[in-house]
């Protein structure tokens, strides 16, 4: 077992173009394979190298990858994934690669996929009919003041009819016009918001001049379709809104049925995206005319695996080469390996940036201070107890993607932190039993408060020192000292000193630490500007570096978070009780309404407390430690396999 | 009984008291503010993707906790305060009580801003969240330095 950078070998292998299906093949079962994209080497295609051309059967597979998204698209709108309890414990269906394969080749979607777009697009069909209609309904809607049959309406032969909407606000202006007109009549059937519905009766003489007058109203002339009087038409509609209603459910029906197609849609969906990510890993390569170089990194200590994968693969024949990635070279991609306990605190370092490949993997360095500082931070033995059994529960019972397992497994070792330093504050459900502790968070929070600066010097000293094991390790000795050796000196000189002032010491002791820290600060003045040329600048920019230490009270300071955040979450649950111990004075009522706070206030201060103590322990971690010695920027390793999305590739 | 003499005997545990109010008050605003803030960020982000709410609820709830640190701060006045405590450490209890009232006010506003962009992040790259947790959380420090500020005042000076 491994704790850091996974050591890497980079490979060169040539092979024939004819068998490079059957080679990516094996890859990908082998799955430790980053290709390195050969697209910008110009070296090599100056020499006459081409890109591979891509299969055709790229597209095919996109084309396939779509459909079967659609139809698990179309299955999960009708048959919504159960969610809860069950689904969390069941999980998603684990799969080896092997199984994958033969569980997607034995899979015939095609018929049933069909049947599926044949119900989605009835469904299309009947919305889109359904829309239409209510768009006439709501139309008609405007008009049931007419009470007069539609197909009436036109078949008026002495007179002309005018129906139609206008504006409102140009109601008042067209009565006025109207006044002048002798042989028409203008009624208004109905009127909302924003229009007026109008109906206008006219003889053939006046019917161009009263146009002419509603025109300059903006009226708008409204085509009523239908035979019947408005009403008649709206209930037609209804009857046939109701039928179209009947027709989807059956549809809908029919597609539910399908719903035990989905996890073969989603297998053979996964299967899909890993072909096309084994069809596209060629887009990496350059080929002569008939052979491919192919150009990666593997584990070290997997070359026999690698080997054997490309004999079994059936080549007829290839070159390869393995040889020992170089360390200081920025294209070896990171793969970081640790314990099972350190793992779990993997994320952290990928949130803030992997390791560069000659750096160290700061995993398993940050994990203890993490498990101290976030125990201290939240510092109750119910609080505790509550994640470990409920992270014990969900790790026994429930099958879980890998992320989600190594979370929980966080929360699991964080909660022993948890109940020790609760344990050692006294503090249960804040105040709630009366425990003593080896200290009081309330009563003596300056032994807390000198606590957690002492915990701040070991955390920052300790960076330090792993910023001068590897200046050390690349024998750069000087650069061991300039960022480490001065500062030491400095600051144990400065704390000596400090210390001094409190503690009775013999003189000559605090002597000693006046001249250690001068020593050092000016080794800082000294060393500060090693990368810079010219006198005058080293001076300068050493002056500049001895402003440093002002950083470093704020570093101290910061570390004062480990106390304020556990009296903070403590007095909020005491706070609780207090209040909770009010209700329960007055009677049955009272110990009722006082369970309820109780239950609610400890719940949210358990979710405010836990998500207060893996932020601020995230920052101490990121800003005052990783500030020391972690530069990161790292390549990730990419694993020839893709992100599965419904399924647990093993 | 003249308004100096009843100062004198009573001005402590008024002021005290008004230690209280300030804490509690100026770090309440600061918090319900911020609150609104990121709370407007995540409503408008829950539109379009409302399986996001419980994420969006981690970063409301950043610039709740100032409100809570001048929740404790008053607490811890109130059990300090009798009815004939002396002037002197009625205002000084009351000094004390400032830091985390003010700190937590503006600070409150500004890390709902901060978290209001972590909302952003969550809406386009989820995958970041994270780090714009963290951002938002950076502001928090002082009002944390101001609660311990509160801590070692308190504790500085005994009656």
């Amino acid at each position: 077992m491994q704790m850091a950078i996974v050591k890497m070998s980079n490979f060169n292998l040539f092979a024939f173009d004819s068998n490079r299906d059957d080679l990516l093949h094996e890859l990908q079962r082998f799955e430790y394979v980053h290709f390195v994209d050969l697209d910008e080497d110009e070296e090599l295609k100056e020499e006459g190298l081409k890109n591979v051309t891509v299969p055709e059967s790229i597209v095919e597979t996109d084309e396939k990858i779509a459909r079967v998204r659609h139809a698990i698209d179309i299955l999960q709108k009708y048959h919504p994934e159960e969610t809860g309890l069950k689904a969390m414990i069941d999980g998603m269906p684990n799969y080896t690669f092997e199984e994958l394969e033969r569980k997607a080749s034995e899979v015939d979607y095609l018929p049933v996929f069909e049947k599926l777009e044949g119900f989605a697009s009835e469904v299309d069909r009947i919305e889109e009919e359904e829309n239409r209609l209510n768009a006439s309904k709501q139309e008609l809607e405007n008009w049931t003041g007419l009470g007069y049959p539609i197909k009436d309406l036109r078949t008026f032969e002495q007179s002309e009819l005018f129906i139609g909407v206008l504006p409102i606000k140009l109601g008042d202006k067209l009565n006025e016009e109207l006044v002048g007109l002798e042989y028409s009549h203008v009624e208004t059937i109905g009127e909302d918001d924003e229009h007026i519905y109008l109906f206008a009766l006219t003889s053939k003489d006046e019917a161009d001049e009263l146009y002419e007058i509603l025109r300059g109203s903006s009226f708008s002339i409204t085509e009523l379709t239908g035979d019947g009087t408005p009403e008649e038409e709206i209930d037609a509609i209804d009857v046939k809104l109701a039928q179209l209603a009947e027709e989807k459910e059956e549809v809908e029906d029919s597609i539910i049925s399908l719903s035990g197609h989905l996890p073969q849609f989603e297998v053979v969906y996964e299967y899909l995206v890993n072909r096309r990510l084994r069809l596209s890993a060629s887009e990496n390569f350059l080929a002569t005319e008939r052979v491919n170089l192919i150009k990666g990194y593997i584990p070290t200590d997997m070359e026999k695996e690698f080997t054997n994968a490309i004999e079994n693969s059936g080549l007829d024949a290839y070159y390869l080469e393995v040889e020992k990635a170089d360390r200081d070279d920025p294209e070896v991609p990171v793969l970081l390996e640790n314990s099972k306990f350190t793992q779990v605190f993997e994320s952290l370092t990928s949130m803030y940036a992997l390791p560069r490949y000659n750096e160290v993997d700061p995993t398993p360095l940050l994990a203890p201070f993490y498990l101290i500082f976030f125990g201290m931070m939240v510092a109750d033995m119910a609080y505790g107890l509550i994640m470990l059994v409920a992270t014990s529960i969900v790790l026994k019972k429930a099958n879980l993607k890998d992320d989600t397992r190594k979370f929980i497994r966080f929360f699991f070792y964080l909660s022993f932190s948890v109940i020790a330093w609760g344990a050692l504050y006294g503090s249960f459900l804040g105040d709630m039993l009366p425990i003593r502790g080896l200290v009081d968070p309330a009563e003596q929070y300056q032994s807390i408060l000198v606590l957690s600066i002492f915990f701040g010097l070991i955390h920052l000293f300790f960076g330090l020192g792993i910023n001068a094991y590897m200046h050390i390790r690349d024998k750069r000795y000087l650069d061991a000292i300039a960022d480490a050796g001065v500062w030491y000196m400095s600051l144990t000189g400065a704390i000596g000193l400090i210390l001094a002032m409190f503690v009775p010491v013999p003189a000559i002791l605090a002597t000693i630490a006046k001249w250690v820290m001068i020593a050092g600060l000016v080794g800082i003045v000294l060393t500060g500007g090693k990368d810079v040329d010219g006198v005058g600048a080293k001076i300068g920019v050493g002056i500049y570096e001895l402003y440093g230490i002002s950083g470093y009270v704020g570093d101290f300071v910061s570390y004062s978070r480990l106390m304020a955040l556990a009296l903070s979450g403590g007095f909020i649950a005491a706070a609780v009780n207090m209040i909770a111990g009010m209700l329960f004075e007055i009677g049955a009522i009272g110990i009722i309404f006082g369970v309820i706070i109780i239950i609610f206030g400890q719940s949210l201060n358990i979710f405010l407390s836990l998500l207060g103590a893996y932020v601020h322990t995230s920052r101490l971690i990121y800003v005052e430690f990783f500030g020391k010695f972690y530069e990161g920027g790292g390549k990730k390793f990419n694993l020839f396999r893709s992100k599965p999305e419904f399924i647990n590739l093993k | 009984m003249t308004f100096s003499e009843f100062l004198v005997s009573h001005g402590g545990v008024f002021f005290g008291g008004l230690g209280v109010a300030f804490a509690v008050m100026f770090s309440g605003i600061g918090s319900a503010t911020g609150l609104g803030i990121v709370g407007q960020a995540a409503a408008g982000l829950i539109i379009e993707e409302p399986e996001k709410f419980g994420r969006t609820l981690v970063f409301q709830l950043l610039p709740g906790t100032q409100g809570l640190y001048g929740f404790v701060v008053g607490l811890m006045i109130v059990g300090q305060l009798t009815i004939d405590m002396p002037l002197i450490q009625g205002l000084y209890l009351f000094a004390a009580s400032l830091p985390v009232g003010f700190v937590g006010w503006g600070s409150a506003i500004a890390q709902g801003k901060a978290a209001a962009a972590g909302v952003t992040v969550l809406a386009k790259n989820e995958d970041e969240q994270t780090k714009g947790l963290i951002y938002a959380v950076m502001v928090e420090t002082y009002a944390l330095l101001a609660f311990v500020m509160y801590l070692i005042i308190a504790n500085a000076i005994v009656f």
